[in-house]
């Protein structure tokens, strides 16, 4: 991410959480918090503990947070925010709190006494790990129709172009779904699983080339020996650990939608 | 294939459908997958760490290491630069590179006491790792990434915390600390999981091939096979061109090391000279009284006692005096008491030592910031003094210095002071850039004893050529010792790789095969 991608995404995230930026230019800013963003990133509970307990009023931190200190020359202060910076982490990881659940209805101008119909959907976001002595990742957006069935990849992309709300639109009418959303979460899984049973193999066969070369490394040091040492256990221990592939399948977010066919 | 979910989504999922929970803003799910898309690892191979490092400019070697390591070497490995090329930062990437793909999430840093403080700046400052330094009572369940000193992990009960925890990365820094398999700390890392594990030295060897040897086994066992048949196999006395290629290409598979000259950095010169000394008469005298110490009391009998002598007597008055008094305590016949006694007063009408006067003129001589090393601390007081006579400032630096006064010593040495002058247990870990002259005022058995010293100066950032002076007293057991350590650098380079010049001078220079040349006996036992 280059500098302005961070700027533009930390003014939207404080935007969203309806944190005002008092001050700032394309190089940094200064935001006032609410008392809520304070709780979650400020890290002063006790603090807060305090405040609450003497009924004071409350007083949320302001923060500088520089996105480009080479372009800056005004002497502003602050903490500088890149990739990798703790502050940036922690804030990824708010907004993935903040962003796991969605209920989101199609927006549609509606000529009077016409009525429209939404059709419900399913969308999951899912992040595969493959791991051994080395990982990767891959990202999977899936979107299943609660009436038919029918299961979209790339699902993501296709809602990012439609225009979405909370609230239903006037006149239309919501279809009740058929799928319920966890059993539809469940075929979702297993075409998840199927995906990444298609998966090139050729990582783990490798991994595995590596740890049984260990292996016999180490089986060969102790050969002879029937009762091995406890650090024979240890390193082969150790040795599954680092070697032994396995998948992780962890759900980044995903929701119900409501949407015109 | 072992696939692991997690069901947690789905039941904060439910608790919305059923609405007993609110629903999340749609900008914000936006962005976080978005987030995801963006930092995702999509390789197996190549570094993630770097973009996450903006203000880390690492270097070509280091690069290098950290991807050898994590791809070919599965994460077990020495790394063994020479020093000064920068192994920690090495180890941060590699650490670094380990966190951000989720294969790491609890690490240990072994390191000596001196150094704790500097591991955990640099990780903090340069990788953004929240590495903690442990201290007594702490809970270790809760510090992802933390240093200790090697001292206190070792002993009870911090021992017994650690073997509790389950760490997934294991350092160690200068882990030729490790090179003996009887000590606790050998016992302590052996027990240890090492699910990834990186060895720190920029010596591998100090002394003999076992050395390597057993700090191999610890990494990974099996590696040279048993201690018995390596020792058949490899012994020194009748190893072969062919074998040592053998071992030295084992030695690689889990072993990466540079040298200053393979890094494409321009490193300026070593120059190095050996000084001989000669005695005088009286010096020579006393040199050979103490020598004949052992035929008159079985005190001195021993062989040790009668070398630390004679090498203390190469070096002052003082260091002699202090285990001559020692010593003596425990003489019984009057012989043996007025025999003792005549060295002792012998000792005591000598003047100036002539090491000292050498040590003079060649500070006086570059005209310029000196260090100078010593193996005694009575050593460091007469130099200090003598220096002082001079009009030659001095200050002082060893081992029981605490961080805040090393960092006010290493300041004093920079502003106001010529020379600095310190002891072995003084040379790890500082920095000294500014300085570009070395005095081994004593010489010590390990060679690696003086890489480390000239690495306190010999290191990125030095400018200028730097004057490596090893002072050597004629026909005295200083000569013998430049036989061994001449012996241990040819081990060294045929197992391990090349060693940057510590003793011999190199060819270019003339003027310094010159020096050696006036002393035969000298220049014959360092270049044969």
């Amino acid at each position: 991410m280059y500098p302005q991608q961070i700027h533009g995404y930390l003014r939207q995230f404080f935007n969203e959480n309806n944190c005002p930026i008092v001050n700032g230019n394309e190089h940094y800013m200064t935001v006032q918090l609410t008392v809520e963003m304070d709780k979650k990133i400020m890290n002063r509970p006790f603090y807060w503990r305090y405040i609450e307990s003497v009924n004071e009023t409350p007083n949320p931190a302001q923060i500088t947070l520089i996105t480009n200190i080479q372009q800056l020359n005004e002497g502003v202060k602050g903490e500088v925010v890149h990739l990798g910076s703790p502050r940036l982490h922690q804030l990824f990881q708010v907004t993935k709190d903040m962003g796991s659940y969605v209920k989101m209805y199609e927006q549609l101008q509606t000529r009077q006494g016409e009525q429209a119909v939404l059709t419900p959907w399913l969308s999951v976001n899912y992040k595969i790990s493959f791991r051994s002595q080395q990982t990767k990742e891959a990202l999977h957006s899936l979107g299943i129709n609660l009436m038919t069935g029918a299961v979209f990849q790339e699902f993501q992309g296709k809602l990012n172009n439609l225009n979405l709300a909370m609230e239903p639109p006037e006149n239309v009418f919501n279809l009740p779904y058929i799928i319920t959303p966890v059993r539809a979460l469940d075929r979702l899984d297993a075409v998840i699983d199927r995906i990444v049973g298609e998966e090139d193999r050729n990582w783990a066969v490798e991994s595995k080339k590596r740890w049984q070369k260990d292996q016999a490394v180490l089986d060969y040091f102790y050969e002879g020996q029937d009762v091995k040492p406890e650090c024979y256990e240890i390193e082969k221990q150790a040795m599954e650990e680092r070697f032994k592939p396995r998948i992780t399948i962890e759900i980044v977010n995903g929701g119900l939608f409501y949407l015109r066919n | 294939m072992l696939i692991e979910r997690s069901s947690a989504w789905q039941e904060a999922f439910i608790e919305r459908l059923e609405n007993r929970e609110q629903w999340d803003s749609w900008t914000l799910y936006k962005m976080s997958y978005d987030i995801s898309k963006n930092n995702l690892i999509t390789d197996f191979k190549g570094l993630q760490s770097l973009k996450y490092l903006p203000n880390v400019t690492p270097l070509a070697h280091q690069l290098e290491v950290a991807e050898r390591v994590i791809e070919e070497m599965n994460g077990k490995a020495i790394l063994a630069d020479e020093v000064g090329l920068g192994k920690t930062i090495e180890a941060g990437l590699i650490l670094k590179e380990y966190l951000i793909r989720g294969l790491v999430k609890k690490a240990l840093i072994l390191v000596p006491a001196s150094l704790a403080n500097q591991w955990v700046e640099e990780l903090q400052l340069k990788f953004h790792i929240p590495a903690m330094l442990y201290r007594k009572n702490f809970d270790l369940d809760y510090l992802d990434v933390v240093v200790m000193s090697m001292d206190t992990a070792k002993r009870s009960p911090h021992k017994e915390k650690i073997y509790a925890q389950d760490y997934d990365l294991i350092i160690v820094d200068e882990a030729h600390k490790l090179k003996n398999h009887k000590t606790i700390s050998y016992t302590f890392v052996q027990n240890l999981k090492k699910k990834f594990c990186l060895l720190l030295t920029a010596t591998p060897i100090q002394n003999d091939v076992f050395e390597l040897f057993y700090l191999i086994t610890l990494l990974k066992q099996g590696h040279l096979g048993s201690y018995e048949t390596f020792k058949s196999t490899f012994s020194a006395n009748k190893r072969d061109v062919e074998q040592d290629s053998f071992l030295n290409e084992l030695v690689n598979q889990v072993m990466v090391r540079n040298r200053r000259q393979d890094t494409g950095i321009e490193w300026t010169n070593r120059q190095v000279q050996v000084i001989p000394v000669e005695f005088t008469d009286k010096e020579r005298e006393a040199y050979e009284l103490i020598s004949g110490l052992k035929d008159v009391s079985s005190v001195f009998s021993g062989a040790f006692s009668t070398i630390t002598l004679q090498r203390e007597m190469c070096s002052s008055q003082e260091a002699t005096l202090g285990t001559l008094k020692k010593l003596s305590a425990d003489c019984r016949s009057t012989d043996e008491i007025a025999y003792v006694n005549e060295v002792i007063q012998q000792l005591g009408n000598l003047s100036v030592h002539s090491k000292a006067e050498k040590a003079v003129d060649l500070i006086i001589k570059a005209n310029d910031k000196v260090i100078l090393f010593t193996e005694y601390r009575a050593t460091q007081m007469y130099l200090c003094e003598y220096f002082h006579s001079k009009g030659i400032s001095s200050v002082l630096f060893n081992g029981k210095l605490s961080k805040n006064s090393r960092e006010w010593i290493k300041h004093l040495f920079k502003q106001n002071a010529q020379v600095l002058i310190a002891t072995e247990s003084g040379a790890e870990g500082i920095n000294l850039q500014f300085c570009h002259h070395v005095i081994n005022y004593d010489l010590p058995w390990n060679p690696m004893k003086l890489e480390q010293r000239i690495g306190r100066v010999h290191r990125l950032g030095q400018e200028h050529d730097v004057h490596i002076y090893n002072l050597a007293i004629q026909d005295t057991i200083e000569d013998h010792i430049l036989g061994v350590l001449q012996g241990k650098i040819e081990v060294f380079e045929k197992v391990v790789g090349q060693l940057d010049d510590i003793l011999k001078t190199t060819k270019k220079s003339e003027e310094d095969v010159h020096v050696s040349a006036t002393n035969p006996r000298i220049s014959k036992t360092i270049l044969q």
